[in-house]
């Protein structure tokens, strides 16, 4: 859900040093249950089918707990509660559609995907476009673009990575993106999509529990929400408004971005496939969106109640607002506490970065192969080759791109929500849709996002203040695909297969 | 007919914010006055339609009793955002709270970050089996999807057994 901008805060390196004997012991007691799992995974991991969406087996607890682990990210326990002692309650945007995102992708998605692989096997996001549109071009070019986003993501979350270890363990930024990823590429070819997932109710049972014990903190010693909100009004009331310190029309924009963009976040939409059993997601939202509220109090409570210590001079101002949760860690909880945290957050971005990994392979071993009819007769061990490629060539972004790997991280959400939103979750839902229309949107979503992320990065050119390039690149990739859509709605009806009719019948 | 409505709303609800968006290209400095207006009907309107589209059901687009749910959070989230933005903003020191926050914000926190959590997935637990997915649905995917399996080329056939498909 919201791992983009957060990243950002671990990016910046500036995570105070957490070399304590205890955090270490946790660290390294958290990597060796990582690699235990990835040992087990691995035995279980046989064809690409296993390795890209777990055998279709995963049950209902496994992939809610998961699935909440990945939404998250880092940036939860880091980046948020950052932005919010900075902007005040406006961060909250990135997370309040939460509360409707859940069951919105079940509505929209779940059940059509998971009845599209059960009747055709389908293992990747693009394969879902591919089968709707009977288009090897609509899958090729949605895979492009996902790969596009990909390589963002993955570098910065290597990034990341590096930060976290070496604030754990002091070996340098450098070396901890090396650790980092060579832990998560070993788990990652060894056991698939089914080694991530494990690690992920692991890491994310963990973060729960963490979050849920740093919020009691908070309000202890902050005297309750009401103590701390009396004390920030008393300094700083815009904090608490409605908007924070945005505007409204740019916290308004972003809960569009985030909740209809969230409709094509590969990263989550790609789990669907993975349901052992189709009827386990009468209970997904409902499990996800109470797992997700839990994982978010310490991003709320730790925003709010550094703002409320620091106002009423009980802690000193923070040099970058990215320190508040381990400033508040460190000087406010027992150490294993902030040692459960550290340790999580490692996890997490290594968490994304198996997730990403393994949906770009399958762009890499499968779309992209059947966009250019060569579809590949080994697509495990390709996948395997391919996902030691991508981490390697993420970890050399990482470390060697300079200011360049903020900029590639900045708009993967985005270029997700524009160039697969039409396409997959209103294509699935309405016969109207057409290939052409589909194979627009994608086209508009890739090349508006990229020409005006890229021209705001070297300040050749910025919208309008209140305007994001991801919100307007989705609404225009939107009316590209309903306006195309209906000037070709005489090729709706011929291009659907019969059984994708079905598909999006019931 | 629903996913017309449907498909015709989200088309709607984003011609508003496009105009949102298009206003702060337009007027100087920033977007017009009545630009989150924009958007506090058509952001609501965007999710409770793309909803309505996902949950239409059968070739009529059935919704059953999932209407009325959905209607109550659209009108949740646009009356909450329209509060927050036309309520004065007078928070100080001396404002009443409510659960622990100033009106406004609590408006946005509880009613829109909360509320909908408490009817939407609880609605689609309860109207899953006849609105969502039951097992005869399920049989119906399998057997089309057995039945074009088995006219599949036999190159086809190949690299679907390798990626480990049953079927």
């Amino acid at each position: 859900m919201i791992g983009t901008g957060g990243i950002a805060a671990l990016l910046q390196g500036t995570l105070p040093p957490l070399t304590q004997p205890l955090i270490v012991a946790v660290a390294l007691a958290y990597f060796a249950v990582v690699v235990g799992i990835s040992v087990w995974a691995s035995r279980r991991t046989r064809t690409a089918s296993d390795f890209f969406v777990a055998g279709h087996g995963i049950g209902l607890v496994a992939l809610t707990v998961a699935s909440v682990s990945t939404s998250v990210s880092g940036f939860a326990f880091i980046g948020g509660p950052g932005l919010i002692y900075s902007v005040g309650l406006g961060a909250m945007y990135l997370i309040l559609p939460a509360s409707v995102t859940n069951v919105l992708g079940a509505w929209v998605l779940a059940k059509r995907m998971r009845l599209l692989g059960e009747a055709r096997g389908l293992i990747t996001v693009p394969d879902a476009i591919g089968a709707r549109y009977r288009s090897p071009l609509a899958q090729g070019l949605s895979g492009i673009a996902i790969l596009v986003g990909i390589v963002g993501y993955m570098a910065t979350n290597a990034l990341a990575m590096g930060v976290v270890i070496n604030a754990i363990f002091g070996v340098g930024i450098g070396w901890g993106i090396w650790i980092g990823m060579g832990i998560t590429l070993a788990y990652s070819v060894a056991g698939g999509i089914l080694a991530g997932i494990y690690v992920d109710v692991f890491q994310g049972t963990l973060m729960a529990a963490a979050s849920v014990l740093v919020f009691f903190y908070v309000l202890s010693i902050g005297g309750g929400l009401d103590g701390i909100s009396r004390t920030i009004l008393a300094a700083d009331p815009a904090f608490l408004g409605p908007w924070g310190k945005w505007t409204p029309m740019a916290a308004l924009s972003l809960f569009f971005v985030f909740a209809i963009g969230s409709l094509g976040q590969p990263q989550g939409v790609h789990k669907y496939y993975m349901l052992k059993d189709p009827m386990q997601l009468k209970w997904y939202p409902l499990l996800k969106t109470l797992g997700l509220i839990l994982v978010l109090l310490l991003y709320f409570g730790v925003g709010v109640g550094v703002k409320s210590l620091v106002v009423s001079g009980r802690l000193a101002p923070l040099a970058v607002p990215d320190d508040a949760t381990p400033t508040f860690l460190l000087r406010f909880t027992p150490v294993i506490l902030a040692a459960l945290v550290f340790s999580g957050v490692a996890a997490a971005t290594m968490s994304a970065v198996n997730s990403f990994m393994n949906i770009g392979a399958a762009v890499i071993t499968h779309d992209i192969p059947v966009a250019l009819g060569r579809p590949s007769r080994n697509e495990l061990r390709w996948g395997r080759v391919s996902t030691g490629v991508i981490a390697i060539s993420a970890s050399l972004l990482a470390q060697f791109s300079g200011s360049m790997v903020a900029f590639l991280g900045i708009f993967g959400w985005g270029l997700f929500g524009s160039t697969l939103v039409p396409a997959l979750a209103i294509g699935l839902n309405w016969e109207g849709a057409t290939r052409a229309g589909a194979i627009a949107s994608i086209a508009s979503g890739l090349a508006m996002t990229l020409l005006f992320e890229t021209l705001a990065f070297f300040k050749v050119y910025a919208f309008p203040t209140g305007v994001t390039v991801s919100g307007a690149a989705l609404v225009v990739s939107l009316l590209v695909f309903f306006g195309v859509s209906w000037v070709t709605r005489h090729t709706a009806a011929a291009g659907i297969d019969p059984d994708v009719r079905v598909v999006m019948e019931v | 007919m629903t996913r017309s409505i449907a498909v015709a709303g989200v088309a709607l609800s984003t011609l508003m914010i496009a105009a949102a968006y298009a206003s702060a290209f337009l007027g100087a400095p920033g977007p017009a006055s009545w630009a989150p207006w924009m958007f506090v009907l058509g952001v609501p309107g965007a999710i409770v339609s793309v909803m309505v589209l996902g949950a239409a059901r059968g070739r009529r687009g059935a919704l059953g009793s999932l209407i009325a749910p959905m209607l109550l959070v659209g009108l949740a989230l646009a009356t909450g955002f329209g509060l927050a933005l036309a309520l004065p903003a007078n928070e100080s020191e001396s404002t009443r709270l409510v659960l622990g926050l100033p009106l406004r914000a609590a408006i946005i926190l509880y009613g829109i970050g909360l509320m909908p959590i408490v009817v939407l997935p609880v609605a689609y637990a309860l109207t899953f089996e006849t609105q969502t997915l039951n097992a005869a649905d399920i049989e119906r995917v399998r057997r089309l999807g057995a039945e074009r399996g088995a006219g599949l080329p036999e190159a086809t056939r190949h690299v679907a057994a390798h990626r480990g498909e049953a079927r």
